[in-house]
């Protein structure tokens, strides 16, 4: 699979070396970028993203339509926080406005730290907005459904 | 020795998208209700048959509210439109 969902293993070392900070008051500056499959991607490219992924690339990644511009957008950090044994984090809902765009996937990564990837996220399906809007929903912060967590 | 086992994981997103102009009312009532709650399908049936309940009825007061909310914005649009001398295009928002 060209987009398979993963927490990428780069940063699983980085986090042990310090290199990300997720706090919402003097945190890193993550984004979420979209990729296409099937040479969706702009000048006709297909995105390869999994838990080898290191860094943001713009290979395969949706051309700029609406609000979305290359390189994606940026997300609001909300606290890592505990529940119980586990350890985690969230962030705000991402939309893009009028924009035309089909993505089958998605990239979190760290532009304050040299673009460093995070997670890949895999829609299993393409998702299409036309003139719309495009939502990203991110899951709700808890210790079972938290968008990145260490249990 | 000492070791310690953990994982860290990542969790799947909702993708919502709309054509022609932005989410719906319906949509964006489910973008809420996905954060406000949700009922376990292992729950005992009576305690899944109350939540179910009252999460139709949140949806219900989501939906009556946020409808009431876009209303009320687009009279301010228009209001706004109107007085700058806008009167057609405020027309148009109106009728949205």
């Amino acid at each position: 699979m060209a987009i398979a969902q993963a927490m990428c293993t780069s940063f699983k070392k980085e986090l042990l070396e310090g290199v990300h900070n997720f706090k919402n008051s003097g945190g890193g500056t993550f984004k979420l970028a979209l990729y296409a499959e099937g040479s969706g991607g702009k000048s006709s490219t297909t995105a390869t993203l999994g838990a080898t992924t290191t860094a943001f690339t713009t290979t395969g990644e949706v051309a700029s339509s609406g609000t979305y511009t290359t390189g994606g957008g940026s997300l609001t950090r909300v606290d890592p926080t505990t529940s119980g044994t586990t350890g985690f984090t969230d962030f705000a809902d991402l939309s893009f406005t009028t924009a035309t765009i089909t993505a089958m996937g998605a990239l979190i990564y760290n532009s304050s730290a040299s673009n460093k990837a995070v997670a890949v996220l895999d829609f299993t399906s393409n998702k299409t907005s036309t003139s719309g809007t495009f939502t990203i929903q991110f899951p709700t912060a808890n210790a079972s459904s938290a968008i990145i967590r260490i249990a | 020795m000492i070791s310690f086992e953990t994982g860290v994981q990542v969790h799947s997103v909702s993708v919502m998208t709309s054509d022609g102009g932005g989410h719906s009312t319906e949509q964006i009532v489910e973008l809420a209700m996905d954060k406000i709650m949700s009922v376990s399908n292992t729950a005992p049936p009576a305690i899944r048959d109350q939540a179910e309940a009252f999460q139709n009825h949140l949806r219900d007061v989501l939906y009556h509210y946020m409808e009431l909310a876009r209303r009320e914005e687009r009279a301010n649009i228009a209001n706004k439109m109107s007085q700058a001398g806008n009167s057609e295009m405020a027309e148009l928002v109106r009728r949205i």
